[in-house]
Protein backbone atom coordinates (compact mmCIF):
# COMPACT_ATOMS: atom_id res chain seq x y z
CA UNK A 1 0.00 0.00 0.00
CA UNK A 2 2.70 2.41 0.97
CA UNK A 3 4.79 1.54 -2.08
CA UNK A 4 1.81 2.32 -4.29
CA UNK A 5 1.36 5.59 -2.49
CA UNK A 6 -2.05 4.81 -1.05
CA UNK A 7 -2.40 6.55 2.30
CA UNK A 8 -5.37 7.58 4.35
CA UNK A 9 -4.83 11.35 4.41
CA UNK A 10 -4.32 11.43 0.66
CA UNK A 11 -7.32 9.23 -0.02
CA UNK A 12 -9.58 11.19 2.31
CA UNK A 13 -8.46 14.49 0.80
CA UNK A 14 -9.19 13.25 -2.71
CA UNK A 15 -12.53 11.77 -1.63
CA UNK A 16 -13.63 15.00 0.01
CA UNK A 17 -12.38 17.10 -2.91
CA UNK A 18 -14.18 14.95 -5.43
CA UNK A 19 -17.36 14.85 -3.38
CA UNK A 20 -17.34 18.64 -3.10
CA UNK A 21 -16.74 18.96 -6.84
CA UNK A 22 -19.61 16.53 -7.47
CA UNK A 23 -22.03 18.43 -5.25
CA UNK A 24 -21.08 21.86 -6.56
CA UNK A 25 -21.07 20.85 -10.24
CA UNK A 26 -24.43 19.21 -9.74
CA UNK A 27 -25.95 22.34 -8.27
CA UNK A 28 -24.01 24.90 -10.29
CA UNK A 29 -23.77 23.27 -13.70
CA UNK A 30 -25.99 20.27 -14.16
CA UNK A 31 -29.21 21.55 -12.60
CA UNK A 32 -29.55 24.92 -14.37
CA UNK A 33 -28.33 23.64 -17.72
CA UNK A 34 -30.46 20.51 -17.79
CA UNK A 35 -33.39 22.64 -16.64
CA UNK A 36 -32.75 25.08 -19.50
CA UNK A 37 -32.54 22.16 -21.91
CA UNK A 38 -35.78 20.68 -20.61
CA UNK A 39 -37.52 24.05 -20.78
CA UNK A 40 -36.30 24.60 -24.31
CA UNK A 41 -37.40 21.21 -25.58
CA UNK A 42 -40.78 21.72 -23.91
CA UNK A 43 -41.09 25.14 -25.51
CA UNK A 44 -40.20 23.78 -28.94
CA UNK A 45 -42.73 21.00 -28.55
CA UNK A 46 -45.38 23.45 -27.40
CA UNK A 47 -44.79 25.79 -30.29
CA UNK A 48 -44.85 22.91 -32.76
CA UNK A 49 -48.16 21.79 -31.33
CA UNK A 50 -49.48 25.35 -31.46
CA UNK A 51 -48.39 25.63 -35.08
CA UNK A 52 -50.18 22.39 -35.92
CA UNK A 53 -53.29 23.61 -34.17
CA UNK A 54 -53.17 26.95 -35.97
CA UNK A 55 -52.76 25.19 -39.31
CA UNK A 56 -55.75 23.00 -38.55
CA UNK A 57 -57.78 26.03 -37.56
CA UNK A 58 -56.86 27.83 -40.74
CA UNK A 59 -57.76 24.78 -42.76
CA UNK A 60 -61.13 24.36 -41.07
CA UNK A 61 -61.98 28.05 -41.31
CA UNK A 62 -61.00 28.01 -44.97
CA UNK A 63 -63.35 25.09 -45.51
CA UNK A 64 -66.13 26.90 -43.69
CA UNK A 65 -65.50 30.02 -45.74
CA UNK A 66 -65.59 28.09 -48.99
CA UNK A 67 -68.78 26.41 -47.90
CA UNK A 68 -70.30 29.78 -47.06
CA UNK A 69 -69.22 31.25 -50.36
CA UNK A 70 -70.78 28.33 -52.22
CA UNK A 71 -73.94 28.71 -50.17
CA UNK A 72 -74.28 32.38 -50.85
CA UNK A 73 -73.55 31.87 -54.52
CA UNK A 74 -76.33 29.28 -54.70
CA UNK A 75 -78.63 31.60 -52.82
CA UNK A 76 -77.82 34.45 -55.17
CA UNK A 77 -78.54 32.27 -58.15
CA UNK A 78 -81.81 31.22 -56.60
CA UNK A 79 -82.71 34.85 -56.02
CA UNK A 80 -81.85 35.76 -59.59
CA UNK A 81 -83.94 32.87 -60.85
CA UNK A 82 -86.83 33.97 -58.62
CA UNK A 83 -86.57 37.51 -59.87
CA UNK A 84 -86.54 36.26 -63.44
CA UNK A 85 -89.65 34.19 -62.79
CA UNK A 86 -91.43 37.13 -61.25
CA UNK A 87 -90.37 39.34 -64.12
CA UNK A 88 -91.59 36.76 -66.66
CA UNK A 89 -94.88 36.40 -64.90
CA UNK A 90 -95.25 40.14 -64.67
CA UNK A 91 -94.42 40.53 -68.34
CA UNK A 92 -96.96 37.93 -69.35
CA UNK A 93 -99.62 39.48 -67.19
CA UNK A 94 -98.92 42.90 -68.61
CA UNK A 95 -98.88 41.50 -72.10
CA UNK A 96 -102.19 39.75 -71.57
CA UNK A 97 -103.68 42.86 -70.09
CA UNK A 98 -102.46 44.94 -72.99
CA UNK A 99 -103.78 42.44 -75.45
CA UNK A 100 -107.15 42.49 -73.73
CA UNK A 101 -107.26 46.24 -73.74
CA UNK A 102 -106.35 46.31 -77.37
CA UNK A 103 -109.11 43.83 -78.11
CA UNK A 104 -111.60 45.85 -76.12
CA UNK A 105 -110.52 48.98 -77.93
CA UNK A 106 -110.82 47.23 -81.23
CA UNK A 107 -114.30 45.97 -80.46
CA UNK A 108 -115.37 49.40 -79.35
CA UNK A 109 -113.99 50.87 -82.51
CA UNK A 110 -115.76 48.28 -84.60
CA UNK A 111 -119.00 48.98 -82.79
CA UNK A 112 -118.53 52.69 -83.37
CA UNK A 113 -117.86 52.13 -87.03
CA UNK A 114 -120.94 49.95 -87.32
CA UNK A 115 -123.10 52.57 -85.62
CA UNK A 116 -121.70 55.33 -87.76
CA UNK A 117 -122.30 53.30 -90.83
CA UNK A 118 -125.88 52.47 -89.78
CA UNK A 119 -126.51 56.10 -89.02
CA UNK A 120 -125.05 57.10 -92.36
CA UNK A 121 -127.16 54.53 -94.20
CA UNK A 122 -130.26 55.67 -92.31
CA UNK A 123 -129.61 59.26 -93.19
CA UNK A 124 -128.87 58.38 -96.73
CA UNK A 125 -132.06 56.38 -96.99
CA UNK A 126 -134.06 59.12 -95.46
CA UNK A 127 -132.61 61.64 -97.83
CA UNK A 128 -133.03 59.32 -100.73
CA UNK A 129 -136.67 58.75 -99.80
CA UNK A 130 -137.36 62.46 -99.61
CA UNK A 131 -135.54 62.96 -102.88
CA UNK A 132 -137.59 60.16 -104.39
CA UNK A 133 -140.76 61.63 -102.92
CA UNK A 134 -139.83 65.01 -104.22
CA UNK A 135 -139.04 63.59 -107.58
CA UNK A 136 -142.17 61.51 -107.68
CA UNK A 137 -144.30 64.43 -106.55
CA UNK A 138 -142.84 66.43 -109.29
CA UNK A 139 -143.35 63.67 -111.89
CA UNK A 140 -146.81 62.52 -110.88
CA UNK A 141 -148.19 65.68 -109.25
CA UNK A 142 -151.34 65.61 -111.00
CA UNK A 143 -152.14 61.93 -111.83
CA UNK A 144 -151.69 60.18 -108.66
CA UNK A 145 -153.70 60.63 -105.51
CA UNK A 146 -152.56 60.44 -102.04
CA UNK A 147 -153.01 56.64 -101.48
CA UNK A 148 -151.35 55.66 -104.70
CA UNK A 149 -148.64 57.99 -103.77
CA UNK A 150 -147.91 56.25 -100.46
CA UNK A 151 -147.90 52.77 -101.99
CA UNK A 152 -145.42 53.79 -104.50
CA UNK A 153 -143.13 55.18 -101.88
CA UNK A 154 -143.27 52.00 -99.86
CA UNK A 155 -142.36 49.93 -102.86
CA UNK A 156 -139.47 52.10 -103.58
CA UNK A 157 -138.34 51.95 -99.92
CA UNK A 158 -138.60 48.19 -99.89
CA UNK A 159 -136.66 47.90 -103.04
CA UNK A 160 -134.02 50.11 -101.55
CA UNK A 161 -133.99 47.93 -98.42
CA UNK A 162 -133.48 44.87 -100.54
CA UNK A 163 -130.83 46.68 -102.31
CA UNK A 164 -129.10 47.48 -99.04
CA UNK A 165 -129.22 43.96 -97.88
CA UNK A 166 -127.68 42.72 -101.09
CA UNK A 167 -124.82 44.93 -100.55
CA UNK B 1 10.06 18.51 -57.11
CA UNK B 2 6.65 19.12 -55.74
CA UNK B 3 8.20 20.24 -52.47
CA UNK B 4 10.10 23.05 -54.19
CA UNK B 5 6.82 24.60 -55.24
CA UNK B 6 5.67 24.83 -51.66
CA UNK B 7 8.30 26.88 -49.82
CA UNK B 8 6.37 26.90 -46.53
CA UNK B 9 6.26 23.13 -46.40
CA UNK B 10 9.92 22.91 -47.32
CA UNK B 11 10.88 25.37 -44.57
CA UNK B 12 8.80 23.46 -42.06
CA UNK B 13 10.46 20.19 -43.00
CA UNK B 14 13.92 21.73 -42.73
CA UNK B 15 13.19 23.33 -39.37
CA UNK B 16 11.64 20.24 -37.87
CA UNK B 17 14.33 18.02 -39.35
CA UNK B 18 17.16 20.06 -37.93
CA UNK B 19 15.43 20.33 -34.57
CA UNK B 20 15.07 16.57 -34.59
CA UNK B 21 18.75 16.09 -35.37
CA UNK B 22 19.79 18.62 -32.71
CA UNK B 23 17.47 16.96 -30.18
CA UNK B 24 18.68 13.50 -31.09
CA UNK B 25 22.32 14.44 -30.76
CA UNK B 26 21.99 16.71 -27.74
CA UNK B 27 19.53 14.63 -25.75
CA UNK B 28 19.74 11.48 -23.71
CA UNK B 29 20.32 9.31 -26.77
CA UNK B 30 23.26 11.45 -27.91
CA UNK B 31 24.61 11.41 -24.38
CA UNK B 32 25.26 7.70 -24.73
CA UNK B 33 27.60 8.51 -27.65
CA UNK B 34 29.40 11.31 -25.90
CA UNK B 35 27.30 14.18 -27.23
CA UNK B 36 24.33 15.20 -25.13
CA UNK B 37 25.18 18.91 -25.18
CA UNK B 38 21.62 19.95 -24.32
CA UNK B 39 22.03 18.43 -20.87
CA UNK B 40 18.50 17.05 -20.65
CA UNK B 41 17.92 15.67 -17.15
CA UNK B 42 15.81 12.62 -16.41
CA UNK B 43 13.22 13.25 -13.75
CA UNK B 44 13.11 10.92 -10.78
CA UNK B 45 9.68 9.35 -11.08
CA UNK B 46 8.08 7.51 -8.24
CA UNK B 47 4.66 6.02 -7.68
CA UNK B 48 3.52 7.86 -4.54
CA UNK B 49 2.59 11.50 -4.84
CA UNK B 50 5.26 13.76 -3.43
CA UNK B 51 4.69 16.40 -0.76
CA UNK B 52 5.12 19.97 -1.95
CA UNK B 53 7.49 20.89 0.87
CA UNK B 54 9.89 19.13 3.17
CA UNK B 55 7.91 20.09 6.28
CA UNK B 56 4.30 19.06 6.91
CA UNK B 57 1.92 21.87 5.99
CA UNK B 58 -1.02 21.77 8.36
CA UNK B 59 -0.86 19.85 11.60
CA UNK B 60 1.43 17.08 10.41
CA UNK B 61 -0.42 16.76 7.13
CA UNK B 62 1.54 16.72 3.89
CA UNK B 63 -0.10 18.44 0.99
CA UNK B 64 1.00 16.52 -2.11
CA UNK B 65 1.50 17.77 -5.64
CA UNK B 66 -1.41 15.69 -6.93
CA UNK B 67 -3.71 17.36 -4.40
CA UNK B 68 -2.64 20.73 -5.77
CA UNK B 69 -3.51 19.57 -9.29
CA UNK B 70 -6.82 18.19 -8.06
CA UNK B 71 -7.70 21.54 -6.54
CA UNK B 72 -6.60 23.42 -9.66
CA UNK B 73 -8.81 21.10 -11.72
CA UNK B 74 -11.72 21.68 -9.36
CA UNK B 75 -11.10 25.42 -9.56
CA UNK B 76 -11.09 25.37 -13.35
CA UNK B 77 -14.29 23.33 -13.44
CA UNK B 78 -16.03 25.58 -10.95
CA UNK B 79 -15.06 28.67 -12.94
CA UNK B 80 -16.21 27.04 -16.19
CA UNK B 81 -19.41 25.90 -14.53
CA UNK B 82 -20.02 29.36 -13.13
CA UNK B 83 -19.36 31.04 -16.47
CA UNK B 84 -21.59 28.55 -18.26
CA UNK B 85 -24.54 28.78 -15.90
CA UNK B 86 -24.28 32.43 -14.85
CA UNK B 87 -26.50 33.62 -17.66
CA UNK B 88 -28.62 30.79 -18.93
CA UNK B 89 -29.79 31.74 -22.39
CA UNK B 90 -32.56 30.22 -24.38
CA UNK B 91 -30.35 30.16 -27.43
CA UNK B 92 -27.16 28.71 -25.95
CA UNK B 93 -23.70 29.89 -26.84
CA UNK B 94 -20.17 29.55 -25.51
CA UNK B 95 -19.61 27.34 -22.50
CA UNK B 96 -23.33 26.80 -21.97
CA UNK B 97 -23.44 25.29 -25.42
CA UNK B 98 -20.37 23.14 -24.72
CA UNK B 99 -21.77 21.75 -21.49
CA UNK B 100 -25.18 21.23 -23.05
CA UNK B 101 -23.56 19.10 -25.74
CA UNK B 102 -21.74 17.01 -23.13
CA UNK B 103 -24.80 16.66 -20.87
CA UNK B 104 -27.06 15.77 -23.76
CA UNK B 105 -24.53 13.21 -25.01
CA UNK B 106 -24.50 11.44 -21.65
CA UNK B 107 -28.26 11.71 -21.29
CA UNK B 108 -28.77 10.01 -24.64
CA UNK B 109 -26.16 7.42 -23.79
CA UNK B 110 -27.87 6.80 -20.45
CA UNK B 111 -31.29 6.45 -22.03
CA UNK B 112 -29.80 3.96 -24.48
CA UNK B 113 -28.21 1.94 -21.69
CA UNK B 114 -30.88 1.94 -19.01
CA UNK B 115 -33.85 3.98 -20.17
CA UNK B 116 -35.58 6.50 -17.93
CA UNK B 117 -33.74 5.26 -14.85
CA UNK B 118 -30.54 6.83 -16.17
CA UNK B 119 -31.54 10.43 -15.37
CA UNK B 120 -30.28 10.08 -11.78
CA UNK B 121 -26.87 8.78 -12.95
CA UNK B 122 -26.01 11.71 -15.20
CA UNK B 123 -24.71 14.29 -12.66
CA UNK B 124 -22.08 11.90 -11.31
CA UNK B 125 -21.16 10.56 -14.73
CA UNK B 126 -20.75 14.13 -15.93
CA UNK B 127 -18.61 15.08 -12.94
CA UNK B 128 -16.36 12.04 -13.40
CA UNK B 129 -15.93 12.77 -17.08
CA UNK B 130 -15.15 16.46 -16.63
CA UNK B 131 -12.81 15.95 -13.67
CA UNK B 132 -10.75 13.19 -15.29
CA UNK B 133 -10.65 14.99 -18.63
CA UNK B 134 -9.52 18.34 -17.27
CA UNK B 135 -7.02 16.87 -14.80
CA UNK B 136 -5.51 14.67 -17.53
CA UNK B 137 -5.28 17.57 -19.94
CA UNK B 138 -3.75 20.08 -17.56
CA UNK B 139 -1.36 17.34 -16.44
CA UNK B 140 0.55 17.52 -19.70
CA UNK B 141 1.02 21.28 -19.60
CA UNK B 142 4.59 22.55 -19.36
CA UNK B 143 5.69 23.03 -15.76
CA UNK B 144 4.05 19.83 -14.55
CA UNK B 145 6.79 17.64 -13.16
CA UNK B 146 9.58 20.04 -14.07
CA UNK B 147 9.25 22.85 -11.53
CA UNK B 148 9.60 21.99 -7.88
CA UNK B 149 11.60 22.13 -4.70
CA UNK B 150 14.96 20.43 -4.40
CA UNK B 151 15.00 17.68 -1.82
CA UNK B 152 18.12 17.66 0.28
CA UNK B 153 20.33 14.57 -0.16
CA UNK B 154 20.06 13.82 3.57
CA UNK B 155 16.30 13.72 3.31
CA UNK B 156 16.42 11.69 0.10
CA UNK B 157 18.69 9.13 1.76
CA UNK B 158 16.46 9.06 4.82
CA UNK B 159 13.42 8.34 2.64
CA UNK B 160 15.29 5.71 0.66
CA UNK B 161 16.42 3.93 3.81
CA UNK B 162 12.86 3.93 5.11
CA UNK B 163 11.81 2.09 1.96
CA UNK B 164 14.77 -0.33 2.11
CA UNK B 165 16.05 1.03 -1.17
CA UNK B 166 19.71 0.58 -2.05
CA UNK B 167 21.61 3.86 -1.99
CA UNK B 168 23.46 2.99 -5.17
CA UNK B 169 20.13 3.08 -6.98
CA UNK B 170 19.08 6.49 -5.64
CA UNK B 171 20.16 9.04 -8.21
CA UNK B 172 20.83 12.62 -7.20
CA UNK B 173 20.85 15.38 -9.74
CA UNK B 174 23.46 18.08 -9.30
CA UNK B 175 21.74 21.41 -9.90
CA UNK B 176 23.56 24.47 -11.09
CA UNK B 177 23.02 27.23 -8.55
CA UNK B 178 21.57 27.15 -5.08
CA UNK B 179 18.11 27.85 -3.72
CA UNK B 180 15.14 25.78 -2.75
CA UNK B 181 13.24 25.95 -6.01
CA UNK B 182 14.62 24.20 -9.06
CA UNK B 183 13.65 23.70 -12.67
CA UNK B 184 14.30 20.58 -14.65
CA UNK B 185 15.50 21.78 -18.04
CA UNK B 186 18.33 22.16 -20.46
CA UNK B 187 21.52 22.90 -18.60
CA UNK B 188 19.87 23.13 -15.19
CA UNK B 189 21.43 19.82 -14.22
CA UNK B 190 25.14 19.34 -14.79
CA UNK B 191 25.44 15.69 -13.87
CA UNK B 192 23.97 12.87 -11.87
CA UNK B 193 25.51 11.04 -8.95
CA UNK B 194 24.18 8.19 -6.87
CA UNK B 195 23.38 8.71 -3.22
CA UNK B 196 26.04 6.20 -2.31
CA UNK B 197 28.73 8.26 -4.02
CA UNK B 198 27.49 11.40 -2.33
CA UNK B 199 27.44 9.77 1.10
CA UNK B 200 30.97 8.56 0.51
CA UNK B 201 32.31 11.95 -0.48
CA UNK B 202 30.30 15.15 -0.07
CA UNK B 203 32.89 17.14 -2.00
CA UNK B 204 31.76 15.46 -5.18
CA UNK B 205 29.46 18.48 -5.50
CA UNK B 206 31.35 21.57 -6.59
CA UNK B 207 30.88 24.95 -4.96
CA UNK B 208 27.86 26.87 -6.20
CA UNK B 209 26.04 23.67 -7.07
CA UNK B 210 23.82 21.43 -5.01
CA UNK B 211 22.85 17.80 -5.09
CA UNK B 212 19.30 16.70 -4.60
CA UNK B 213 16.10 15.37 -6.11
CA UNK B 214 13.60 17.67 -7.74
CA UNK B 215 10.19 17.21 -6.21
CA UNK B 216 7.67 18.81 -8.58
CA UNK B 217 5.00 21.15 -7.25
CA UNK B 218 2.53 19.94 -9.82
CA UNK B 219 1.85 16.43 -11.00
CA UNK B 220 -1.05 15.06 -13.02
CA UNK B 221 -3.77 14.21 -10.50
CA UNK B 222 -4.47 10.76 -11.88
CA UNK B 223 -0.86 9.63 -11.49
CA UNK B 224 -1.76 9.29 -7.82
CA UNK B 225 -3.64 6.12 -6.87
CA UNK B 226 -5.38 8.03 -4.08
CA UNK B 227 -7.15 10.16 -6.68
CA UNK B 228 -8.24 7.31 -8.92
CA UNK B 229 -9.24 5.17 -5.95
CA UNK B 230 -11.28 8.05 -4.54
CA UNK B 231 -13.17 8.47 -7.82
CA UNK B 232 -13.66 4.71 -8.10
CA UNK B 233 -14.99 4.51 -4.53
CA UNK B 234 -17.40 7.40 -5.07
CA UNK B 235 -18.55 5.84 -8.34
CA UNK B 236 -19.15 2.39 -6.83
CA UNK B 237 -20.75 3.90 -3.73
CA UNK B 238 -23.30 5.65 -5.91
CA UNK B 239 -23.77 2.60 -8.13
CA UNK B 240 -24.89 0.64 -5.06
CA UNK B 241 -26.80 3.58 -3.61
CA UNK B 242 -28.85 3.87 -6.81
CA UNK B 243 -29.33 0.10 -6.95
CA UNK B 244 -30.63 0.12 -3.36
CA UNK B 245 -32.96 2.97 -4.14
CA UNK B 246 -34.29 1.32 -7.29
CA UNK B 247 -34.54 -2.28 -6.10
CA UNK B 248 -34.87 -1.98 -2.35
CA UNK B 249 -32.48 -3.40 0.22
CA UNK B 250 -33.54 -7.03 0.12
CA UNK B 251 -33.62 -7.38 -3.61
CA UNK B 252 -30.19 -5.81 -3.98
CA UNK B 253 -28.55 -7.67 -1.09
CA UNK B 254 -29.71 -11.09 -2.27
CA UNK B 255 -27.61 -10.62 -5.40
CA UNK B 256 -24.59 -11.15 -3.18
CA UNK B 257 -25.82 -13.27 -0.29
CA UNK B 258 -28.31 -15.77 -1.58
CA UNK B 259 -29.40 -18.72 0.60
CA UNK B 260 -32.71 -19.47 -0.98
CA UNK B 261 -31.74 -20.96 -4.33
CA UNK B 262 -29.18 -23.46 -3.14
CA UNK B 263 -25.42 -23.60 -2.81
CA UNK B 264 -24.63 -22.77 -6.45
CA UNK B 265 -26.42 -19.46 -6.26
CA UNK B 266 -24.74 -18.78 -2.94
CA UNK B 267 -21.36 -19.25 -4.64
CA UNK B 268 -22.47 -17.03 -7.52
CA UNK B 269 -23.36 -14.36 -4.99
CA UNK B 270 -19.93 -14.56 -3.41
CA UNK B 271 -18.34 -14.29 -6.86
CA UNK B 272 -20.46 -11.22 -7.54
CA UNK B 273 -19.22 -9.72 -4.30
CA UNK B 274 -15.61 -10.35 -5.32
CA UNK B 275 -16.24 -8.88 -8.77
CA UNK B 276 -17.56 -5.72 -7.15
CA UNK B 277 -14.20 -5.33 -5.40
CA UNK B 278 -12.55 -6.16 -8.71
CA UNK B 279 -14.44 -3.34 -10.35
CA UNK B 280 -13.08 -0.82 -7.88
CA UNK B 281 -9.56 -2.11 -8.47
CA UNK B 282 -9.89 -2.16 -12.25
CA UNK B 283 -11.36 1.37 -12.19
CA UNK B 284 -8.46 2.56 -10.06
CA UNK B 285 -5.62 0.95 -11.91
CA UNK B 286 -6.89 1.44 -15.44
CA UNK B 287 -6.95 5.20 -15.04
CA UNK B 288 -3.81 5.36 -12.91
CA UNK B 289 -1.87 3.03 -15.20
CA UNK B 290 -2.73 4.86 -18.38
CA UNK B 291 -1.97 8.31 -17.09
CA UNK B 292 1.13 7.31 -15.17
CA UNK B 293 2.47 5.44 -18.19
CA UNK B 294 1.78 8.52 -20.29
CA UNK B 295 3.72 10.63 -17.83
CA UNK B 296 6.66 8.23 -17.95
CA UNK B 297 6.51 8.21 -21.74
CA UNK B 298 6.54 12.00 -21.91
CA UNK B 299 9.47 12.25 -19.49
CA UNK B 300 11.38 9.57 -21.38
CA UNK B 301 10.81 11.21 -24.75
CA UNK B 302 11.71 14.64 -23.36
CA UNK B 303 14.91 13.09 -22.06
CA UNK B 304 15.81 11.01 -25.12
CA UNK B 305 14.98 13.49 -27.89
CA UNK B 306 14.55 16.92 -26.34
CA UNK B 307 12.64 19.79 -27.99
CA UNK B 308 10.75 17.79 -30.57
CA UNK B 309 10.52 14.16 -29.50
CA UNK B 310 7.68 14.90 -27.10
CA UNK B 311 5.35 16.47 -29.66
CA UNK B 312 3.56 13.43 -31.13
CA UNK B 313 3.22 11.99 -27.65
CA UNK B 314 1.59 15.14 -26.33
CA UNK B 315 -1.10 14.60 -28.97
CA UNK B 316 -1.33 10.96 -27.94
CA UNK B 317 -1.71 11.94 -24.28
CA UNK B 318 -4.52 14.38 -25.14
CA UNK B 319 -6.28 11.47 -26.80
CA UNK B 320 -5.57 9.04 -23.97
CA UNK B 321 -6.80 11.59 -21.43
CA UNK B 322 -10.09 11.94 -23.29
CA UNK B 323 -10.49 8.19 -23.78
CA UNK B 324 -9.81 7.43 -20.12
CA UNK B 325 -12.32 10.07 -18.99
CA UNK B 326 -14.88 8.61 -21.37
CA UNK B 327 -14.20 5.01 -20.34
CA UNK B 328 -14.45 5.78 -16.63
CA UNK B 329 -17.73 7.69 -16.95
CA UNK B 330 -19.17 5.19 -19.42
CA UNK B 331 -18.33 2.23 -17.17
CA UNK B 332 -19.91 4.00 -14.20
CA UNK B 333 -23.07 4.38 -16.27
CA UNK B 334 -23.00 0.73 -17.34
CA UNK B 335 -22.31 -0.59 -13.83
CA UNK B 336 -25.10 1.57 -12.45
CA UNK B 337 -27.44 0.29 -15.13
CA UNK B 338 -26.51 -3.36 -14.50
CA UNK B 339 -26.72 -3.02 -10.70
CA UNK B 340 -30.07 -1.25 -10.99
CA UNK B 341 -31.56 -4.02 -13.14
CA UNK B 342 -33.77 -6.43 -11.23
CA UNK B 343 -32.73 -10.03 -10.45
CA UNK B 344 -34.83 -11.77 -13.01
CA UNK B 345 -34.24 -9.22 -15.71
CA UNK B 346 -31.93 -11.48 -17.66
Amino acid sequence: MDALGINLPGLVTQLVSFAILFAVLWMLLYKPISKAMGDRSKKIQDSLEAADKAREEVNSSKEAMEKQIAESRAEGQKMIANAKDIADKFKEEELAKAREEINAEKQRAEADIQRERDAAIDGLRREFASIVVDAAEKIVEKSIDKSQHTDLIDTVVKESAVLRKDK
Amino acid sequence: MKLLKKPKLLIAIIVFGSLFIVGLAGGGLGDAFGLGFLGAPLAALQLPAEPISSEPNIGGFHITNTMITTWITIGILLILGFVASRKIKEVPSGFQNLFEVIIEYFQKLGVGVSGKRSAQYIPLVLTIFLFILISNWIGILPGFGTIGWIEDPHLAIHHAEKKDKELSKVKLNIFNGSGNVGVLGFGSVSETVTAEEWEHDHSIVEDGKQAGILIPFLRSANTDINTTLAIALVAMFFVHFWALRTLGFFSHATKYINFKQGPIWFAVGILELISEVGRVISFTFRLFGNIFAGEVLLFAMAFLIPIIGIMPFLGLELFVGLIQAYVFSMLTLVFASVAGAAHDDH
